[in-house]
C-alpha cells in the first residue's frame, strides 16, 4: 500500500498514529480532538491523529477540516458511507506511524486510556484490546447481544478476549500489513489477527455514556453476526484447505444418506420387498448422496479460486517473524 | 496500476487553472453498437458545438462487430485529425465499445455519447460546466421528455427499482452523454452490460455524480418496441445490479439467508412427521417427508455455495479496497 507523500506543515515522521472514525458526529469533533491532544500531551514522540469521515450527512467534514489546522492532525473524506470497517481500514492504510490506535469518535472511549495501551503492547504484543469496564450502554439493547455475541465469539475461535467490540485497540504496523478487514470484519479483529499469528492480549479501559449524538447501532445485526461468524470460522480455520471443511460437511451428509439405506434395508428384509418399494427412503438416501457429493465439488471450486490467488501472490505465510 | 478495483488515493479537488476551455483536451468516445444516424452529420453537429465552446477534442467512434464506418466517414477521417476509428471484430457490446474508447483517447475529459441524436448539441456546455463544477460525472437526462406513455411507464419503473437500491435518484440513466473525468472513467468496474448503470456504479464507488437536463433531439423522440428477450436481460441485469451491490463483500448474507429459510422449513416439516411417527402414523411412504429432507438438503447446499463466495472475497480482500477517498487535509 503506498502512502500518500507528506503534506506541507504536518507532522513528519510520526510514531504513533490515532485513527478515529467518524460518521455524523460533527458535535464530537472538536472535543475529541482536544482530548486525544491533552491525553497524549506527555507523549514524547511524534504522533497524528487521523480522523476519517465516513461520509457523514451534517457537517462533520466542516468541523474535521478546521481541526486540521493542527498540524498534528489530519482528515480523510470517503466518497461516500463505507462503513466503519471501510473507515478503519481508510486510517490504517494512511496511518505512517509504527503504532497505530484506533479508537470510535463518539467519546465514549477514554483517550487517557492510551498511554496504558502502547505501554501493555511495548512488553511485545502486536494487538492490545480494550476491555470496557462498567460499560454505558442500553442493557437489554446494547449490552445483553454483545455479551452474548462475545460468548460465541469466543468459543468459536478459541482466542480468549472477553470485549470483541471494543474500539479501543493499539496494533502494531506489521499486524496491520497482514490484515485485510471488509465488510463488517471490526468486530472479529482480534480472532482474524490470532489466525495471521498475532500476539494478542487485553486490559481494561474506561467507558464514559454518550454525550452528542446517537448511536449508529440497533438489535438488527444479530442476525447478521451470526452469518458473519460461519465465515468467521470459515476462513480461520480452513484458510489453507478448504475442501477439508467441505469435506467433513459431506461426511456427515454421507452418513445421513447410510442410514436411510440402512433403514430401507431393514424394511426390504422385514415387509419384503414388494411393500419397501412404496417408501421414499431411497429417494432420501439419493438427495443426500447427491449432497455430499456436492459439497466435495463446491470444495474443489474453493481450492481452485485459493490456487489462483494464491500463485499471483507470495507462498509463504505473512505471519512469520525472525526468533533470533 | 489500473487493475480494477484499484483505489485512487485522492480525488481532491480539480486542479485549478485546468478545466478552462482551450488549455485541455476533450475526448469525446461513440461507441457504434446498435442505433445509428448518419454519423458525419453527428460529428458535424457536435463538432461544431464543442468549436464553438472553444474546446480542443478528437471523437473516437468505436465500432462493434457488424458495423462499420460509412465511406463519408472514412473519407472525412482521412482529412480531419479530430477523428479516429476503431473497430472490433466480434461483438463486444457497449460497455467494452466505451472501455476501447477510453483506453484510445488521450483527453483529460471523457464525454460518452451515442452514435444517434439523442440529445442537442446545445447540451454539451451545460454536461461540461457540471464537470468543472466538481461533478466526477455528469450524465445528461432528457427533459422534456416526449416519448410515448408505455416508454414513459417502462422509464419510470426501471429508475424506480434502481432507485431504491442507491441513495441517489435518476431520472435518465440510459441516456448515453456523459462527460466525465479521465480518472473516473478509468477507474469505473465496468462489465457485461454494466453501462446502463454507470450513474449508480459510479455512486456506490463514492464519486460525485451529477444529473443535468438536456433538450432531447427530435430524432430520439419515437415509440421503442422490444421483445420480450429485452426484457428478460434487462431483468437479469438489473438482478445482477441488486446483487453486487447489496452482497458484493457479503454473499453468505444472501445464499445464507436463503439456506437457512429452506432449512427451517425442511426441519418444520420433518419435525411434524417426527410427531406423526410418535403418534403411531406411518411416515416412510408419504411424499412430505422427502419434501423435507429435499428442503434439508437443498439448505445445507445453499450455504455452502455462499461460503465459497465468501472464500473468493476473502482471498480478494488485501487487494481492494471499500472506501475511496474523496479528500484529504
Amino acid at each position: 500500500m503506498s502512502h500518500p507523500s507528506t503534506q506541507r506543515g504536518a507532522v513528519s515522521d510520526p510514531v504513533l498514529s490515532v485513527v478515529a472514525p467518524l460518521y455524523n458526529e460533527s458535535e464530537n469533533v472538536r472535543p475529541l480532538v482536544e482530548w486525544i491532544l491533552q491525553a497524549l500531551a506527555e507523549y514524547p514522540r511524534p504522533f497524528e491523529i487521523i480522523l476519517v469521515d465516513d461520509g457523514s450527512r451534517d457537517d462533520t467534514w466542516a468541523q474535521v477540516h478546521s481541526a486540521a489546522a493542527d498540524p498534528r492532525v489530519r482528515g480523510l473524506r470517503l466518497g461516500r458511507n463505507a462503513g466503519q470497517t471501510a473507515a478503519m481500514m481508510a486510517g490504517f492504510d494512511h496511518a505512517r506511524g509504527t503504532v497505530v490506535v484506533s479508537l470510535d469518535g463518539d467519546l465514549q472511549n477514554d483517550p487517557r486510556d492510551i498511554p496504558a495501551l502502547l505501554a501493555k503492547l511495548d512488553e511485545g504484543y502486536d494487538l492490545v484490546c480494550g476491555w470496557r469496564q462498567r460499560r454505558q450502554d442500553k442493557f437489554l439493547l446494547r449490552k445483553v447481544p454483545s455479551w452474548v455475541a462475545n460468548r460465541i465469539i469466543r468459543r468459536l475461535t478459541g482466542v480468549p478476549i472477553t470485549d470483541n467490540g471494543c474500539s479501543l485497540k493499539a496494533y502494531r504496523r506489521e499486524l496491520l500489513d497482514r490484515l485485510s478487514l471488509y465488510a463488517e470484519q471490526h468486530r472479529f479483529i482480534p480472532a482474524l489477527s490470532a489466525s495471521v499469528g498475532a500476539r494478542i492480549t487485553e486490559m481494561p479501559v474506561r467507558h464514559h455514556a454518550r454525550r452528542f449524538g446517537e448511536s449508529k447501532y440497533g438489535i438488527s445485526r444479530t442476525v447478521k453476526v451470526l452469518v458473519d461468524l460461519l465465515t468467521l470460522k470459515m476462513i480461520t480455520t480452513f484458510r489453507s484447505r478448504p475442501l477439508i471443511g467441505f469435506a467433513m460437511v459431506s461426511v456427515v451428509a454421507l452418513l445421513v444418506a447410510l442410514l436411510f439405506g440402512v433403514m430401507w434395508a431393514i424394511a426390504w428384509t422385514q415387509f419384503g420387498p414388494e411393500k419397501a418399494r412404496a417408501l421414499v427412503f431411497p429417494g432420501a438416501g439419493l438427495l443426500w448422496l447427491g449432497t455430499a457429493f456436492y459439497l466435495i465439488m463446491l470444495g474443489l471450486v474453493a481450492e481452485v479460486a485459493l490456487r489462483n490467488e494464491r500463485e499471483s501472490a507470495s507462498t509463504i505465510p505473512h505471519a512469520w517473524e525472525v526468533v533470533r | 496500476m489500473t487493475a480494477k478495483g484499484m483505489v485512487v488515493e485522492s480525488l481532491g479537488e480539480p486542479t485549478p487553472g485546468a478545466g478552462h476551455a482551450g488549455d485541455r483536451l476533450i475526448s469525446v468516445v461513440v461507441p457504434v453498437v446498435e442505433r445509428t444516424d448518419d454519423l458525419v452529420a453527428l460529428y458535424q453537429a457536435f463538432a461544431a458545438e464543442l468549436g464553438r465552446l472553444g474546446e480542443a477534442f478528437e471523437f473516437v467512434f468505436v465500432f462493434d462487430g457488424g458495423f462499420t464506418p460509412s465511406p463519408e466517414l472514412t473519407t472525412l477521417s482521412e482529412q480531419d485529425r479530430h477523428i479516429h476509428l476503431l473497430r472490433f471484430a466480434q461483438r463486444f457490446g457497449e460497455t467494452a465499445a466505451l472501455r476501447l474508447g477510453v483506453d484510445r483517447s488521450r483527453g483529460e475529459v471523457i464525454l460518452t455519447l451515442p452514435a444517434y441524436f439523442q440529445v442537442q448539441p446545445e447540451g454539451l456546455g451545460p454536461l461540461l460546466q457540471a464537470v468543472d463544477n466538481g461533478a466526477d460525472l455528469a450524465v445528461a437526462y432528457r427533459s422534456p421528455r416526449r416519448d410515448s406513455w408505455l416508454n414513459r411507464v417502462q422509464t419510470r419503473a426501471f429508475h424506480q427499482i434502481i432507485g431504491g437500491l442507491s441513495d441517489q435518484r435518476f431520472h435518465d440513466m440510459a441516456c448515453g452523454a456523459r462527460a466525465m473525468h479521465r480518472r473516473i472513467a478509468e477507474n469505473l468496474p465496468l462489465y457485461g452490460d454494466m453501462h446502463r448503470f454507470i450513474p449508480a456504479i459510479a455512486l456506490r464507488e463514492g464519486f460525485r455524480v451529477t444529473e443535468v437536463p438536456v433538450a432531447q433531439h427530435p430524432n430520439d423522440i419515437r415509440t421503442r418496441v422490444y421483445g420480450p428477450g429485452v426484457y428478460l436481460r434487462r431483468l437479469l441485469d438489473i438482478a445482477t445490479f441488486f446483487f453486487l451491490a447489496k452482497f458484493t463483500e457479503k454473499p453468505l448474507r444472501f445464499f445464507g439467508l436463503i439456506g437457512s429459510i429452506f432449512l427451517g422449513v425442511g426441519s418444520l416439516i420433518s419435525l411434524a412427521l417426527l410427531v406423526d411417527k410418535i403418534a403411531g402414523e406411518a411416515i416412510a411412504n408419504r411424499p412430505l417427508l422427502l419434501f423435507g429432507v429435499l428442503l434439508i438438503a437443498l439448505g445445507v447446499q445453499l450455504i455452502g455455495l455462499g461460503l465459497v463466495g465468501e472464500i473468493i472475497v476473502h482471498l480478494r480482500a488485501p487487494h481492494r479496497r471499500a472506501y475511496r477517498v474523496r479528500e484529504q487535509v
